[in-house]
């Protein structure tokens, strides 16, 4: 280890130490704070199974809700990744796209769903909105990047047989980079129905409004059994997913790493 | 300006159809320091097999994509078809459809099936709305078929592309080029990873084509002696100059500068420079 790193680390840990002190994080404070988690835990294992019903049914909502913004959002955040893909516009294009996006981008989902809350009334509906707008920014620059590194080379020839951007999109830059976008449009999906878990917490529909007022008022044990299906949910999403990228993605991956040459 | 000199000692008409690519005291770069390209002049007639030879990094490439308008001259003057070949130039991008192009790296959609490939070169002739749903129409999938079947790929029409041999890309690139229904065919280096007898059957196979169709082919190859064997004219093109053109007549080899030389001389000149 060189002295510029010892330097590096030692200033990483100061920058530590000062920022907890004005946070106010005290691990002692955290510590001290351990039994009360006991007390919840203790009446979180005191479910009431009768609720199972209700939170599958938020579940389901949840889902649906995270499957339109998903499809919603992906439908507008494709074409304006093939506008903000360098490889195919000119800097008019897709810088002011870029920039754009970037402005979505600052927002997490929560803020969106609290904005949309205000316009729309509190519900599903802003929920819904809420995940578009992320998806749109999130995925949008996840697949410009994709589009980037497709190689130049199949849309040099087929370029020079005079087609259209529109066709050089639809026949080359689309088979090129499908199992990319697929496999990034699976893992958003995922993603979202995490997040819609949450936005029930600013009143954007979900499960999230259930866990947020069974807590409010102190009934841990039902809360559980909407945590328990949220978990069960994302692992259950989450087996399905890995299923489909081993079936469909990593077989036609395998198929890109074979070069022409 | 080229025809118009030209035309002085000979009849306009004949002399305008012959000529199809012109280039007068051709430069370029790719950035600003180093010339790819030094002073290039060519003449080609319609239907003549050309080819460019000339050790790595010679330009071969460069001149190449200076006839499809890949790039644009820095200095001096290229004709295809009297038309300056670039891409913002409306008779030119027309004029592309009718181009076959096969870079170095054969430029393959891998992902997608060899028909899928070869249908490629029909996008210019579909209609927007049978573009957008990839709607091709019954005649250009029987012409497809055809072009399958004359380069050796049938029954493996739905195959993917990265499945196949080097060879059989090879076949798929041609194919695409042919579907274009092309007057002009460029090829780069198509044949110089190949062992020598695939290489005799793709040569054989774009020489029969470029005979039946009237093609002009103009080729780059690494081998001089595939160069002598299968074109009627050979460029050989040295840091960015050419600095030797000859026209093959079976054994018979016309040096443009000298007068006659022997196979065997030309060898000799040439492997100075490899
Ligand atoms: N994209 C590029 N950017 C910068 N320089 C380039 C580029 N492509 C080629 N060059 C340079 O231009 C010169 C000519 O290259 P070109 O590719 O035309 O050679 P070549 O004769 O086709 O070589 P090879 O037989 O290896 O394919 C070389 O000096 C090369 O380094
Ligand atoms: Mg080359």
């Amino acid at each position: 280890m060189t002295p510029k790193n010892n330097i590096l680390i030692g200033i990483i840990i100061a920058l530590l130490v000062v920022a907890s002190y004005n946070v106010d994080a005290n691990p002692i404070d955290f510590v001290e704070g351990l039994p009360n988690l006991v007390v919840v835990l203790d009446e979180m294992v005191q479910v009431e199974p009768k609720y199972i019903p209700t939170a599958i049914w938020a579940m389901f909502e949840t889902i649906q809700m995270a499957f339109i913004g998903t499809v919603v959002g992906i439908a507008i955040a494709l074409p304006l990744s093939m506008l903000a893909a360098r490889n195919l516009n000119s800097k008019f294009v897709y810088a002011p796209i870029r920039a754009f996006l970037a402005a979505i981008r600052t927002f997490p989902s929560i803020l969106w769903a609290l904005l949309f809350v205000i316009m729309v009334g509190s519900g599903a509906f802003a929920g819904v909105l809420a995940i578009i707008m992320y998806t749109i920014g999130f995925i949008a620059k996840l697949q410009y990047e994709v589009i980037e590194t497709i190689d130049s080379d199949p849309m040099d020839a087929v370029g020079s047989i005079g087609v259209s951007k529109v066709q050089l999109i639809t026949y080359v830059v689309i088979p090129e980079s499908a199992s990319h976008l697929l496999s990034q449009m699976l893992y958003m999906f995922d993603y979202n129905i995490r997040q819609t878990s949450i936005l029930g917490l600013v009143g954007a529909g979900g499960i999230g409004f259930y866990i947020i007022n069974y807590i409010k008022f102190f009934e841990y044990g039902k809360a559980a059994i909407f945590m328990i299906v949220v978990l069960v949910t994302v692992l259950i999403i989450d087996w399905i997913s890995v299923k489909i990228r081993d079936k469909y993605i990593i077989k036609s991956q395998h198929g890109m790493e074979v070069k022409t040459k | 300006m080229n025809q118009i000199q030209m035309s002085q000692n000979s009849s306009f008409s004949l002399i305008s159809t012959k000529k199809i690519i012109q280039m007068s005291d051709v430069w370029t770069s790719y950035d600003s320091k180093n010339f790819a390209l030094e002073g290039i002049n060519l003449s080609i007639d319609r239907g003549t097999n050309y080819s460019i030879v000339g050790p790595s990094g010679s330009g071969k490439s460069t001149l190449l994509k200076l006839m499809n308008g890949m790039m644009i001259p820095s200095k001096g003057i290229i004709k295809i078809d009297y038309v300056t070949p670039q891409m913002n130039n409306k008779k030119f991008k027309k004029m592309m459809h009718t181009i076959g192009y096969i870079p170095q790296s054969l430029g393959l959609v891998k992902n997608i099936s060899v028909i899928e490939n070869i249908l490629l070169g029909s996008l210019p002739r579909l209609t927007k709305v049978q573009s957008l749903f990839k709607k091709f129409p019954e005649n250009e999938i029987t012409e497809a078929k055809r072009i399958i079947k004359l380069v050796g790929l049938s029954g493996k029409e739905e195959r993917k592309v990265y499945m196949l041999s080097g060879g059989e890309k090879r076949r798929v690139a041609i194919a695409r080029a042919l579907m274009q229904k092309p007057t002009i065919l460029l090829a780069d280096e198509i044949v110089s990873e190949l062992d020598n007898v695939t290489a005799r059957e793709i040569m054989e196979l774009i020489t029969d084509a470029q005979k039946t169709m009237n093609l002009t082919a103009i080729m780059v190859h690494h081998d001089m002696q595939l160069a002598l064997e299968y074109a009627n004219r050979v460029a050989v093109i040295k840091e960015g100059k050419k600095i030797l053109e000859i026209g093959v007549e079976g054994d018979n080899i016309v040096d443009f500068q000298t007068g006659d030389m022997t196979t065997q001389e030309i060898m000799e000149m040439y492997s100075d420079d490899a």
